[in-house]
């Protein structure tokens, strides 16, 4: 029947989205909380004295006076990291997919079931990316009783662009995951090619920003985190293209794991 | 399709790796099913009992050859065959951190009939003695086992296709089990059950097929196969073996495997009585004892590639 997998897949995962939600809004909620402790001219003096690849390092990037605001402050504070902690999410989504039912053999029961091995794949996906809506809402959510309980001056909405910015960012990763671990079929192997993607895409970010007008700029446009800067949301808004270039990859990363998962054996 | 067959395979053939590497996990094999009987498919590890079933179940793909499942082709029609098949795997995985009732109700709404299955679900599980509200990482190695039997049965299918059901289950779940199975069979629905308990095979199955090194070496009825031209006889003198008996024995063509102890002689015999009669007429015979041969040693004279006694 339509919507079996989907519902028991979000079944077997609404607990870990709520664990993993309301610990990165707790931690939101903190960074919030720390912002009347600061003088924000005294944090851009500091962030001035840095050299710029440790500033990029924490995804700052040349607006140097969009992160003596408020939200600048907040953006450093948890948007520089909490995508990287938050990248480690989609990748145990994706590899539940299918590399995981694959090593632990219930992919055999569930495959002998009436369900096209493509209706497996498409439900759970839609069901994973529905759970990273959902870590993405608490995490908002404690940004928002942050500026509440704290009486914080922030421009929610623009925060609330730089929170749901993460949605297209986490289905991309994990579109990439389930993808890699279609295309290798073990587990471990899988997770050690996804972390080796994130990290180098990572670093080439970093230098990439940390070394204008060289090679490196231009090696770090491959990475994908380039296209998730919190400093440009926060002064520019949605960035339309980069959102549309992360779901339009997922959706190939999609169609690319349904044919190979239908072409190819199920592990045991 | 053959007529009456349920499952029909043709030159099936599924090899893995490529070039020097490339191994033969199953070699053309040619083997149909017929509805209302219950086939046993034996075979020691690795004979490829579950690379058939996992090509059965398009789970993976042949490297040559097709296979047919009532009368649909089971890759291109693997949902609408999936419908009206049950499937127990030899290696029962199921989500650790779910209960029996919620694995049972998810597969069933898979399947789309919620109520209906779920109901037979709860009758079978109260036959097979299974608690369902405990968590399958809760669940002994048996239990699990009788959760995945109730998965296989619980939408009745019209064909059930299992891979070593029964081990690890206990002498009187596996009476329960047998039982079940001539139920099945009494209904009209076909199984198709690979073991290596052959008694089991003995107890329940209707025909029987040996499979070895991927491929397939005798397919029997159970009665015909255990009816090979081979006894083993025990002769017991009252006094000692006479002199010379076994050196006599062992020359005789149609004897084979010969044993003195005291005053008894053990052998494998093939053909007619009269020469073994006439080699022991110089001893006073008390008793003689025939024993036609167990399945197990049919099995092992298969996997011997010995031809006189197939």
């Amino acid at each position: 029947m339509i919507g079996s997998v989907f519902l028991e897949t979000l079944k077997q995962t609404w607990k870990q989205m709520v664990y993993w939600g309301v610990g990165l809004a707790a931690m939101a909620l903190l960074i919030v909380l720390m912002v009347p402790l600061f003088d924000m001219q005294s944090v851009a003096q500091l962030l001035e004295s840095f050299p710029p690849v440790i500033l990029a390092m924490v995804g700052i990037g040349e607006d140097l006076a969009i992160f003596t605001t408020n939200e600048g402050f907040v953006a450093i504070g948890f948007f520089g990291k909490s995508a990287l902690i938050f990248a480690v999410y989609p990748v145990v989504m994706g590899m539940r997919i299918s590399a995981n039912e694959e090593d632990n053999g219930t992919s055999d029961v569930l495959l002998s079931l009436p369900i096209a091995r493509a209706q497996v794949i498409v439900e759970k996906f839609l069901a994973y990316a529905l759970s990273i809506v959902g870590v993405v809402v608490l995490i908002y959510l404690g940004l928002h009783v942050g500026v509440i309980a704290g009486g914080v001056e922030l421009d929610v909405a623009r925060l609330a662009e730089v929170t749901f910015y993460l949605i297209p960012l986490m289905v991309f990763i994990m579109a990439a995951t389930m993808l890699i671990a279609i295309l290798v079929r073990r587990r471990t192997v899988a997770l050690g090619i996804v972390t080796a993607f994130v990290i180098i895409s990572y670093m080439l970010q970093t230098i990439g920003a940390a070394a204008e007008g060289t090679v490196a700029e231009s090696m770090g446009a491959v990475s994908f985190l380039t296209y998730y800067n919190a400093g440009e949301i926060l002064s520019q808004g949605f960035i339309w293209p980069h959102i549309a270039g992360f779901l339009g990859l997922s959706a190939a990363m999609l169609l690319a794991s349904l044919y190979r998962y239908e072409q190819r054996d199920i592990a045991v | 399709m053959a007529s009456g067959s349920i499952i029909e395979i043709k030159g099936l053939s599924k090899t893995y790796g490529s070039g020097s590497k490339q191994t033969a996990a199953l070699s053309n094999l040619n083997l149909s099913v017929n509805q209302g009987e219950i086939f046993g498919y034996l075979g020691p590890n690795g004979a490829g009992k579950t690379t058939t079933i996992r090509l059965l179940l398009d789970l993976i793909r042949p490297s040559q050859g097709d296979a047919k499942i009532f009368g649909m082709d089971v890759r291109a029609e693997s949902v609408e065959i999936h419908r009206r098949i049950g499937f127990f795997p030899a290696e029962l995985s199921l989500w650790e951190g779910r209960t029996g009732d919620q694995i049972i109700h998810y597969v069933a709404s898979v399947r789309g009939d919620t109520r209906g299955i779920v109901k037979h679900a709860g009758e079978l599980a109260e036959r097979l003695d299974l608690d369902t509200t405990k968590r399958v990482r809760d669940l002994s190695s048996g239990n699990k086992r009788k959760l995945g039997l109730v998965i296989a049965m619980m939408h009745s299918p019209e064909l059930l296709i299992l891979d070593e059901p029964t081990g690890g289950l206990d002498p009187l779940v596996q009476q329960t089990f047998h039982t079940m199975m001539d139920e099945y069979r009494d209904k009209g629905k076909t199984v198709f059950l690979s073991s290596h308990i052959l008694s089991e095979v003995q107890a329940i199955c209707d025909r029987v097929g040996i499979l070895r090194d991927g491929e397939l070496k005798a397919v029997e009825s159970v009665e015909k196969i255990t009816n090979v031209e081979f006894n083993w006889v025990d002769v017991n003198f009252r006094d000692a073996v006479p002199a010379g008996l076994q050196q006599k024995l062992e020359n005789m063509p149609t004897i084979t495997d010969v044993s003195a102890n005291g005053a008894r002689v053990r052998m494998r015999m093939i053909g007619d009585f009269d020469p073994l009669l006439r080699a022991i007429s110089d001893g006073y015979v008390e008793s003689l004892h025939i024993e036609e041969p167990t399945l197990e040693e049919i099995f092992l004279a298969y996997y011997s590639g010995d031809k006189e006694t197939s």
